[in-house]
């Protein structure tokens, strides 16, 4: 509290102002480079101005000039002119006149009143490096889409993941927050989706070590590991995204979706720099869903109660009480079949409670409320780095500890990491980096279908009182009226599973400098992961009461699997790089790799429940089923490229990648991977020197072929099946051939071309890029159907085509750079997809469903899984009917009106239209940064436009003609439930006999607009004025707490944990109970000693 | 410096051509087919997955056969059932899963019978147990020959494989005329009969394998099948007349002694049921047999018990739903042709029951199904389906003779009488074909025989728009042409290569 009080009032005044205005800031607010106004006008102070130019002569404008040591300041305006009033205390003061991309000049004032700078070019600034495949290049010479981001700022805000990190800030790559699980993995996306059944993750590099492309499962789910799994993003130093084949060629075989370089951080030569981040706060839900209250449960039970009755025999009316009803259906019983006194039929008949005042005995539940929870997040992370000549280095040790939302979730990581690098000689460089982590995760099976958050959504509202949330576990049974799972409230309590990953990333590497400019490098690298899941579920909280209580610990449950996953590759390259004439710029690297990857799984699962009540483990299960299995790929490499700069005017770049992998077939082992991309710096041109207000200019053109080798390990081999059978009621083991294998079967080929250019405008302060590109992925890896004379239905081979197109914006308007310093980045990009051809000159694929009917389509000419559905189109009426409106079976009125979309006058299953595609249009993000004095704000907004979501989740909770039993999304509420009450037009009937059709009901936009951080700082180091100390922050983050989005039917648009299709084939992983994305509030600090 | 290059190099060329190798990697955890053949076992499993196959030939004879013919009349479902196309003879019906999956599966099984015989001939020598060996060819030749006749019967021409061929090779296999097809047959049945053992040179462990006598007995049904009339449709019938050739096997058969017709007696005056009970299993009848259990992991047993049942039936009867989905009316063509004393009626097929209220008068085949047997999970009933069985033997030796095989009227009366006898009817002199083929009816319904002997009779193209006549009060069923006795070729088929496999004409 201190601190605050010491503030400068203006400036806190100032700081009020900039939060109300914060939203308005977030949108692209128009660019306004006016001087702010001066707010130090007194009387006696001396007015010096003056012109800033750069060294070629240009004004430049929005140069921060100020009085060193004070907080007074200025800027030039669009004709590069300032005005400063120095107070007569600071006219022997000294000037500081920075700006970015130039060197800060310091002049004394020395009593002058017109003081002329000429700052000149930071030439740092252009031979500043980035990381590409195998190397770094001068960030003036890239020639091919390379997205950047620059993790300086990571450890200014809290990042619990290194893919969540990248969530919105580059063009292109789209981060999709699938699970709101702590420490699970993403999905990330670079240039929409290409393939079918081969996965669309990116290959990620850390460190010059390619991990192994671990893809998601038909869920959607990381069941065997992430690359990015226990990663620390405190030890991230910057992140570059390959975006086409042209620079991520390189990397061949597995570059097809991309390639992410992560580079960790080191030390630096010089004093030994010693930092601490630390940071806690909680994180809860970001949205709720909206599904009918207990009482609104009630009314819909009972039309639906009192409807069933009256259409279940000739004189049963709704009017009818209880009582009558009993007497009624004794009628019809058999002596010993009789209803008792006590006795209901559930169908027919309604709890009397419901109809007096306060529900007597019985307790109205928000199961959501119940079971999510506000939890607690904290990180604490030590690092030391430094260096001398001989040795540098960075070692740092993580702590992380994250509640879950929902009860029982949680995430603990232990993680360190040293990187050190030796300088033995002058020619030999040595260096190891190693990253050892652990991670304990707690889930007890929240996500998915069928699964615990799905039963807290639609379980029902309405429960005895004297079980309060604990029905039909232990010895509670269960409310007559309601659906019959096991409280979720007591999963999440009682059900222990737990997931404990010890993950090592290790590089050993040494450099040889053969001649000045020839460097030999090899590395050794091994990823070793050990994963461990443990669960176990007690008798109490599973089946029915009676079998609860005469089985007791046979009902007990558990498991264990585990998985190990070892990557080792080892690297060699030489590579030379050399300026020739001083305008010839040229580098040449060769190389070769080996790369071996090997899973081995094990599952144990206990069989016939449990001897013991209390021991967890397995060795107290009745019985054990288990077993183990192995798969292991090698991958061999050779590859080569050279580039080629002129006067860093012109550029070329051309690299080759030969892949050979024991995952290919017999006739196809071998795989060429080319690219070559040039570039143009329009700006070094002597016409541009007319049009100053370009200050950069470079057009680049690429072109490049990569591969995607996710083909299975032993795809190409002729495998064994069990085909048992059994002769005189015993089993025999029967094995036979289970596929006809493919020879050939081989990569998919995606081949890129892109366009782009790199522009700075008035003086840089806006930079940005652009590109267009189109990315046909070929020889996809799908079933084409064969004769089944060989045995089979189809062979796993290459084959269909999708193409993506789309481009990508990225923008940096620096629109004040005074001591008030505001900075917008902005990205957007536009992709869209369509398959071009299909196994066996198919023109459409009907995806099978894991519940009822196809919803989705691969057709030609449409992008990659459409959504094919009948249209919902109001609610028949009486009058439609008589029209002879067409109708699904037996609809009646008040029942959903469906668009006859063939037009022969019966609703059906041919009457399905592509109504919608999964993949947005666009994807955006935008930060908005200030700065002033020691504040600092930023604000992340990011957002996507133009994709669909066909929610099965959304059919769970919103179907025609759901039982009473199951709780509905809460536009029930807004039903048809007479011609004079006909409700909203959208919701038809409760008791609608005529069942189902896969329709519209289950679309959603996948819309969103999100602000997904607000992170405000104050440098203490303003404050604390110690030697000990070099710098300290505080910060307060606000994440996801501002945001809206169109999916109705369930919490997050991005969700994927099921597999909607059922089939292997054709994955397709969508929402069935995903969380909502966490919303948190952090207070952060940050200590440099 | 250069030394230094040089050595790089050719170390790492080194490394790298020693790695080359490491491109062919075995899979750890699949047993692939360059490792398998290696010990004699390894040969009996490859049998064994020949027989597992025929875990779906009895859905497939009730949903080709039984649901084709006049004695279902399953029409009512608004056209949203996949049997209503089979039963209501939709010219469109080359799509139809039950359709797509008698090719599949047939020549999922050739294929298999094709790799076990191409291992014996190649690697055979490890069996050393000669007879064994042969044995175990004659089974996979056995179990080709009924994948065969299968598909002969289902669609007529169709490719003949004698080895497992690759997907190119496939491509260039068209379909065998009717009469290659049948030969390839024959002699996979006549080596099956000749190598094959004897029931009771079998241990008791091997009961359920295929017999001398289960082959002999099939090729006589094989004969006969040809020797039906072609109706001008190619396939099953040729018109030949080898009803002696079946006569002679048949009463090979007979005349084993290995097999006795089960005659009502004092303790078991329904003798018929008892041939279909869950407790008697492998019981004097069954000449060949597909053979289930329960309980095993993965699941080994049967679906067919139920295929034709509502599901509501099993909930009126407090079950759970098993799957099959709506009722398949019996139809009331067959209903009526039961004389009321007729002990196979009550037995064969539960008439009308009330559920939830609502009482469903139509009828339906129950004859597998044994409501106390109901396993814990729907696809798992423990209980065989017979593919042949002695009552079938005999009365195919009474159409041989009245098909003008040697033997004599009395002959026939005295098989069809002793049928009659155990179903609790009177005796009938003078047995004519269409008689027999009535009492076939009876006898076999819901045995997945029906449209196969309307077809070898001939029967089948004046009983069928006949009975679609007077049965079809829905009006829901096309006119039946002499095409529509064989099936149309699966359209998946077809469009794998175009101009491969000519469509069947009348689809």
């Amino acid at each position: 509290m201190n601190l605050f009080l010491k503030l400068p009032i203006d400036s806190l005044h100032l700081v009020k102002n900039l939060i109300g205005q914060l939203m308005l800031l977030t949108v692209f607010a128009g660019f306004s480079y006016a001087v702010p106004a001066n707010s130090y006008n007194r009387a006696a102070d001396v007015v010096v101005s003056g012109t800033v130019t750069s060294s070629e002569g240009e004004s430049l404008p929005g140069v921060s000039v100020t009085i060193k040591g004070t907080n007074l300041g200025s800027a030039t305006g669009v004709d590069g002119k300032y005005t400063l009033r120095v107070p007569t205390a600071s006219e022997g003061g000294t000037l500081v006149f920075t700006y970015l991309g130039f060197i800060t000049q310091e002049v004394p004032v020395n009593g002058r009143s017109v003081i002329n700078v000429t700052l000149k070019e930071d030439v740092r600034a252009l031979e500043e490096v980035v990381v590409i495949g195998y190397g770094t290049q001068k960030k003036g010479n890239i020639t091919g889409p390379v997205a950047t981001f620059n993790a300086d700022n990571l450890d200014e805000r809290p990042v619990a993941r290194v893919d969540q990190a990248m969530v919105g800030q580059m063009a292109g790559v789209t981060v999709k927050q699938t699970t709101g699980t702590p420490g699970k993995g993403m999905s990330v996306q670079v240039r929409g989706t290409g393939s079918i059944s081969a996965g669309n993750e990116p290959l990620y590099v850390i460190d010059g070590f390619p991990l192994s492309p671990a893809r998601p499962d038909v869920n959607g789910n990381y069941a065997t590991g992430n690359p990015l799994d226990n990663m620390n993003p405190n030890d991230i130093e910057s992140i570059q995204v390959l975006k086409d084949a042209s620079s991520a060629a390189i990397y061949g075989s597995r570059a097809s979706n991309g390639v992410v370089l992560i580079t960790t951080k080191r030390g630096k030569t010089g004093k030994p720099k010693i930092t601490l981040n630390s940071y806690a706060g909680t994180v809860e839900r970001s949205k709720k869903l909206d599904m009918l209250s207990g009482e609104q449960w009630i009314e819909r039970a009972t039309e639906m109660i009192n409807a069933q009755w009256a259409a279940s025999g000739a004189g049963r009316t709704a009017s009818q009480s209880t009582v009558d009803r009993r007497q009624i259906l004794n009628s019809t019983l058999a002596a010993d079949k009789q209803l008792g006194p006590n006795d209901v039929n559930t169908s027919y008949m309604i709890d009397d409670r419901w109809a007096m005042p306060g529900y007597p005995g019985l307790r109205i539940i928000d199961w959501q409320d119940e079971g999510f929870r506000r939890g607690l997040m904290q990180n604490y992370q030590l690092s030391a780095s430094g260096g001398t000549d001989a040795v540098n280095y960075f070692v740092s040790g993580n702590l992380a500890d994250q509640e879950g939302m929902v009860l029982g979730m949680n995430y603990r990581s232990y993680s360190a990491r040293a990187n050190v690098e030796v300088n033995a000689n002058s020619k030999l460089k040595f260096g190891l980096n190693i990253s050892p982590t652990f991670s304990i995760t707690k889930d007890p099976g929240v996500e998915g279908k069928d699964n615990i958050l799905h039963q807290m959504v639609s379980m029902t509202p309405v429960q005895e009182d004297t079980m309060g949330v604990y029905v039909n576990v232990g010895n509670n049974g269960q409310y007559r009226w309601s659906t019959s799972p096991n409280s979720p409230i007591s999963k999440l309590e009682e059900t222990s599973a737990e997931t404990r990953r010890f993950r090592t990333l290790a590089t050993v590497f040494g450099e040889y400098k053969i001649i000045n400019g020839l460097n030999l490098r090899s590395t050794l690298n091994l990823d070793n992961t050990d994963n461990r899941f443990t669960r176990y579920i007690p008798y109490t909280i599973q089946g029915a009461l009676a079998a609860r209580q005469s089985q007791l610990t046979q009902n007990t449950s558990g498991s264990f699997s585990s998985y190990r996953r070892q990557t080792f590759v080892n690297e060699n390259t030489l590579s030379y790089n050399k300026v020739f004439n001083k305008f010839h710029d040229i580098s040449v690297l060769g190389g070769f790799s080996y790369n071996w990857d090997r899973f081995d799984n094990g599952e144990f699962n206990s069989n016939g429940g449990y001897t013991n009540s209390v021991i967890t483990t397995l060795n107290k299960a009745a019985g054990i089923t288990g077993t183990t299995t192995g798969t292991e790929n090698v991958l061999l490499s050779y590859y080569g490229r050279v580039q080629y700069a002129f006067k860093s005017k012109y550029m070329f770049s051309g690299s080759v990648r030969r892949d050979g992998s024991s995952r290919f077939g017999q006739n196809s082992k071998w795989g060429l991977f080319p690219s070559a991309s040039f570039g143009w710096r329009v700006k070094e041109e002597k016409f541009m020197e007319k049009v100053p207000v370009i200050s950069d200019l470079k057009l680049r053109g690429s072109w490049g072929k990569a591969g995607n080798y996710n083909v299975g390990d032993y795809s190409s081999i002729s495998t064994l099946a069990n085909y048992n059978y059994t002769f005189n009621g015993v089993q025999v083991i029967g094995q036979a051939p289970n596929r006809v294998v493919n020879p050939d079967v081989s990569w998919e080929v995606s081949n890129t071309f892109n366009a782009g250019v790199d522009f700075g405008l008035i003086s840089n302060r806006i930079t940005g890029s652009f590109d267009v590109y189109r990315k046909d992925n070929s020889n996809l890896l799908l079933n084409i159907p064969v004769p089944q004379t060989t045995g089979f239905t189809t062979l796993l081979g290459n084959t269909g085509e999708v193409r993506n197109k789309g481009w990508e914006l990225e923008l940096t308007s620096r629109n004040y750079t005074g001591s008030f310093q505001w900075t917008t980045t902005a990205n957007l990009s536009h992709n869209t997809n369509k398959v071009l051809s299909l196994p066996g000159g198919q023109t459409q694929i009907l995806i099978p469903s894991s519940l009822d009917i196809e919803h989705s389509i691969l057709k030609v000419g449409e992008p990659l899984y459409s959504i094919n559905v009948v249209r919902q189109i109001g609610i028949l009426s009486q009058t439609d009917i008589t029209a002879g409106a067409a109708m699904y079976g037996t609809q009646s009125a008040g029942d959903p009106k469906y668009f006859d979309a063939n037009n022969d006058g019966v609703i059906n299953a041919n009457d399905r239209v592509i109504v919608g595609h999964t993949t947005p249009d666009y994807t955006w993000g935008i930060t908005n940064s200030f700065r002033y004095k020691g504040f600092d704000l930023s604000v992340l907004v990011q957002g996507q436009n133009g994709g669909s979501i066909y929610s099965l989740f959304g059919r769970s909770v919103n179907r025609t003609g759901t039982g009473f039993l199951d709780n509905v999304l809460g536009t029930w509420a807004n039903r048809w439930r007479s011609p004079e009450d006909p409700g909203d037009g959208e919701v038809g009937k409760t008791y609608s006999t005529f069942g189902r059709i896969k329709n519209t009901d289950w679309l959603y936009s996948s819309n969103y607009v999100r602000v997904r951080n607000i992170t405000m700082g104050y440098d203490l180091g303003k404050l604390i004025k110690t030697k000990q100390i070099q710098g300290a922050r505080l910060y307060i983050t606000a994440e996801n707490f501002f945001g809206s989005d169109k999916y109705d039917g369930g919490f997050n648009p991005e969700s994927s944990n099921t597999n909607l299709s059922g089939s292997n084939e054709y994955p397709e992983a969508g929402d069935y109970g995903g969380l909502p994305l966490p919303k948190s509030l952090i207070l952060g600090l940050n200590f440099t000693f | 410096m250069k030394r230094i290059l040089f050595s790089t190099i050719i170390s790492g060329s080194l490394l790298i051509s020693s790695c080359e190798k490491d491109l062919n990697l075995t899979p750890i955890s699949d047993a692939s087919t360059e490792t398998f053949y290696a010990i004699p076992n390894d040969f009996i499993q490859g049998v064994n997955a020949i027989y597992a196959g025929l875990r779906t030939y009895p859905d497939r004879q009730l949903n080709l056969s039984e649901t084709r013919s006049d004695n279902l009349y399953a029409v009512s479902d608004g056209g949203v059932r996949d049997w209503e196309g089979i039963n209501s003879f939709h010219k469109t019906i080359a799509s139809n899963p039950y359709v797509t999956e008698a090719w599949s599966a047939d020549f999922n099984g050739i294929f298999k019978a094709n790799t076990v015989l191409d291992q014996i001939k190649k690697n055979g020598s490890i069996i050393t147990n000669e007879a064994l060996r042969t044995r175990l060819e004659a089974e996979a030749r056995f179990l080709r020959a009924l994948y065969y006749f299968d598909m002969v019967r289902t669609f007529g021409k169709v490719p003949v494989i004698e080895h497992a061929v690759t997907a190119t090779e496939a491509l260039n296999v068209s379909r065998n005329t009717v009469a290659e097809v049948y030969d390839f047959i024959i002699s996979d049945l006549k080596f099956a009969g000749d190598n094959l053992p004897s029931p009771e040179q079998y241990a008791a462990a091997d009961k359920g394998r295929a017999t001398k006598y289960a082959a002999k007995g099939l090729l006589a049904l094989v004969h006969m099948t040809r020797s039906g009339p072609t109706l001008g449709v190619e396939g099953p019938g040729l018109g030949l007349n080898e009803w002696q050739d079946a006569l002679t096997l048949l009463n090979e058969v007979i005349g084993s002694g290995k097999y006795s017709f089960i005659a009502n007696s004092a303790t078991q005056p329904n003798a018929y049921a008892s041939i279909f009970s869950y407790t008697n299993e492998n019981n004097a009848e069954v000449v060949f047999d597909i053979q289930y259990i329960t309980g095993a992991s993965p699941v080994l047993g049967s679906t067919f018990s139920w295929l034709l049942a509502p599901d509501t039936w099993f909930q009126s009867q407090g079950k759970n739903i098993q799957g099959g989905l709506t009722i398949r009316p019996v139809s009331n063509d067959l209903l009526n042709s039961y004389q009321a004393a007729d002990k196979r009626l009550a037995f064969s097929i539960q008439t009308g029951f009330t559920f939830n209220g609502s009482t469903e008068t139509r009828s339906f085949f129950k004859k597998y199904i044994d409501i106390t047997k109901v396993p814990v999970n729907r696809l798992d009933w423990p209980i065989n389906y017979i593919v042949m069985r002695y009552t079938d033997i005999l009365m195919l030796k009474a159409e041989c003779i009245l098909n003008g095989a040697a033997g004599t009227q009395l002959d026939v009366d005295g098989i069809v009488n002793q049928v009659r006898t155990r179903a609790g009817l009177t005796s009938l002199a003078n047995v004519t074909l269409s008689q027999l083929m009535d009492e076939r009816r009876k006898e076999f319904a819901a045995e997945g025989l029906r449209w196969n002997d309307l077809v070898r009779s001939g029967e089948v193209i004046n009983k069928i728009p006949a009975w679609i006549q007077a049965e079809d009060v829905q009006k829901q069923m096309q006119a039946f042409v002499k095409e529509y006795i064989i099936y149309p070729v699966p359209q998946s088929q077809l469009d794998v290569k175009p101009g491969l496999y000519t469509q069947n004409a009348g689809y």
